[in-house]
């Protein structure tokens, strides 16, 4: 496995909750999100996002409920949980903590 | 050509279905948003100036193996809770209680304990049978194999009228039991009938041997194997419990069909003097009809 997709792995659950947050959304729209926000460098099949999305739906931080749109078509829409905007919190709180940590030794030894 | 077309996403969409062996209505859901999915990403792809087919294809090499996403959902809806692993194993340790306390000579437990298996899996069909509810669909099988048996004890002549009557109705609810089982996952037929080969181990060692089917059973051989007939049900408690909590499908294999044939290979060696040919005959066909199921879904 690259590193980059190990990278990715570790952090699916954090960056789904994240746009979950900003807006109730469906599963293709956060492909697409994902990939207009990192200009293409999550690049990944797009179905083993659903895995991930129902996991995190079992473990009550999102919730998945099918709408009707405009059109006549449905999406099924996750919405963040109470429990997933805790969790998303602390996940933020340790994810800044570490890339700092992380970027503070990177940059002396690039120094 | 337009038919064939439209059906790469329902063929892609069928495999998938076909390799997930989850709840039908979660499998329903599932389904349909994945198929919302790969429309979207057609579409979008068309309006870049890909042909319908080029573009439906395109959508299905973007989207993944449908093996590999199935076998990925069914690991996030496989795994039971605590509570659901709890309830999966209580019908076996009512059983282990029941000998463990020697409650089952008494006809108000056993009466008890039947009404309410019965109550369970009324319940449990009633509410789209769920995870949980198997464990116990096995043991409200077992009056019916019962009843099968007890026909040997009727007067001669009696028996074969009785078993003629009987049998293609008994025939008729375990097939209808087991094609219902089957229907939502294969696993969960072993996981069903894991007591029987148990059951029918201890029935046939603490008989005599082919003399068991003649109505000969010995009821004093029962008394100092009490202990242990309570461990093998307790056994069987806790692979079911362990069976609901993991997550891969080999590990939900290895985790019932191991103890069930330590347990049934012990039983039946212990009293292999009991049993005779037709008693090793009836023992091998019903660790057959367990482990058949759970072993070819393993090699799915």
């Amino acid at each position: 496995m690259s590193y980059e997709r190990e990278l990715l792995k570790g952090n699916t659950d954090c960056l789904l909750l994240s746009l979950i947050n900003s807006q109730p959304t469906y599963g293709y729209q956060i492909v697409k999100e994902l990939q207009q926000k990192s200009n293409g460098y999550f690049q990944f099949k797009e179905g083993t996002l659903y895995p991930a999305l129902h996991r995190l739906e079992k473990d009550n931080l999102i919730k998945g409920k099918w709408q009707m749109l405009p059109n006549g078509q449905e999406r099924r829409y996750y919405y963040i949980t109470k429990n997933g905007q805790q969790v998303l919190a602390r996940r933020l709180a340790t994810w800044r903590d570490f890339s700092t940590a992380i970027r503070s030794i990177l940059q002396s030894e690039t120094a | 050509m337009g038919k064939a077309v439209a059906n790469k996403l329902g063929d892609y969409l069928d495999s998938f279905k076909t390799c997930l062996k989850i709840d039908s209505a979660v499998k329903g859901s599932v389904t349909h948003e994945l198929r919302t999915h790969l429309e979207d990403r057609s579409q979008e792809l068309k309006e870049t100036g890909l042909s319908e087919e080029e573009a439906n294809k395109a959508a299905v090499e973007f989207f993944g193996s449908p093996r590999l996403i199935a076998q990925q959902i069914y690991e996030v809806h496989s795994q039971g809770t605590w509570q659901e692993a709890f309830l999966a194993a209580l019908p076996h340790l009512l059983v282990a209680f029941l000998f463990a306390t020697y409650y089952w000579q008494n006809i108000f437990w056993t009466s008890i304990t039947v009404i309410v298996i019965a109550c369970t899996v009324i319940y449990g069909w009633c509410h789209n049978k769920p995870l949980w509810f198997f464990p116990w669909l096995g043991y409200y099988l077992l009056p019916v194999i019962v009843t099968g048996a007890l026909l040997i004890y009727l007067p001669q002549g009696w028996t074969w009228v009785a078993a003629l009557a009987y049998l293609p109705l008994a025939l008729f609810t375990i097939i209808y039991i087991i094609k219902q089982t089957a229907s939502r996952d294969w696993l969960y037929v072993s996981l069903m009938l894991a007591p029987l080969p148990v059951a029918c181990a201890w029935l046939l060692a603490l008989g005599a041997g082919d003399e068991f089917l003649t109505a000969n059973v010995h009821l004093a051989r029962l008394q100092p194997n009490i202990p242990w007939i309570a461990l093998s049900f307790l056994v069987l408690a806790v692979a079911t419990f362990t069976f609901t909590r993991v997550k891969q499908r080999w590990c939900k294999v290895a985790t019932l069909l191991i103890p069930v044939s330590i347990v049934f290979a012990s039983v039946a060696l212990a009293g292999s003097r009991n049993i005779g040919f037709w008693g090793w005959l009836v023992l091998i066909i019903s660790l057959f009809v367990v482990a058949s199921p759970a072993w070819l879904q393993s090699r799915a």
